[in-house]
């Protein structure tokens, strides 16, 4: 489903409290959405968020869009103007959102295509300055 | 009966909001079953990713946020 809790409790009770970040990847067919799922993956393994479930907020499960809405920030990797991502979350009405479109950025959407490193560490660092800033 | 279920492995956040809701429970003079889900396997059934959480009847409440009871009251109902 998504990435296991980390071990022992997520609680910030024994440190500096660090934001609930959420991060979502668009889940198409695309080379976009492969780039965006390897960003949100390296993120979360860098711990800079938690990689969530883009699927079950579409599916209006009440408890994954409860989490949502509880987190700090949802970090939104949307692949093309189609914005599935953004208006998954307008329609479940939540608004603790950042959103980076990645055919905005110089990647052209195409199926059949290898992703490259690149690509995905250029997303990776425009989603590290989107969050600094957030 | 309500069912209220604490989600988390028990630090002092996740004993902090048993403790809330349990004053917001009975504040209300409910009915209630309180639960620890300590276990993580169990805890990610109910589609969180932060603890500790807080679930009615099944349905969860707030995930990684320790409210007031006063918060917690309308949670209840």
């Amino acid at each position: 489903m998504t990435q296991p809790i980390s071990s022992g409790c997520s609680c910030d009770c024994a440190s500096t409290p660090k934001k609930k970040v959420l991060l979502y990847a668009c889940s198409g067919a695309a080379n976009v959405a492969e780039i965006a799922d390897h960003v949100a993956r390296q993120l979360t393994a860098e711990g800079l968020g938690q990689m969530f479930c883009l699927a079950g907020l579409g599916a209006g499960i009440p408890n994954m869009i409860q989490t949502a809405k509880d987190a700090d920030l949802n970090l939104v990797l949307d692949g093309c103007p189609l914005d599935c991502a953004r208006i998954i979350f307008q329609n479940v009405g939540l608004t603790n959102v950042k959103i980076i479109r990645i055919t905005d950025h110089g990647i052209a959407k195409a199926k059949g295509v290898k992703i490259t490193d690149e690509q995905v560490q250029k997303i990776v660092a425009l989603a590290k300055e989107t969050l600094a800033a957030a | 009966m309500k069912k209220l279920q604490i989600l988390g492995t028990g630090c002092a956040k996740c004993l902090k909001l048993a403790e809330n809701t349990k004053t917001a429970a009975d504040a209300l003079g409910l009915e209630y079953q309180m639960e620890k889900v300590t276990q993580i396997d169990e805890i990610m059934k109910f589609g969180v990713m932060y603890t500790p959480a807080l679930a009615v009847d099944g349905v969860v409440k707030v995930a990684g946020k320790v409210p007031d009871p006063d918060a917690i009251k309308p949670m209840l109902k």
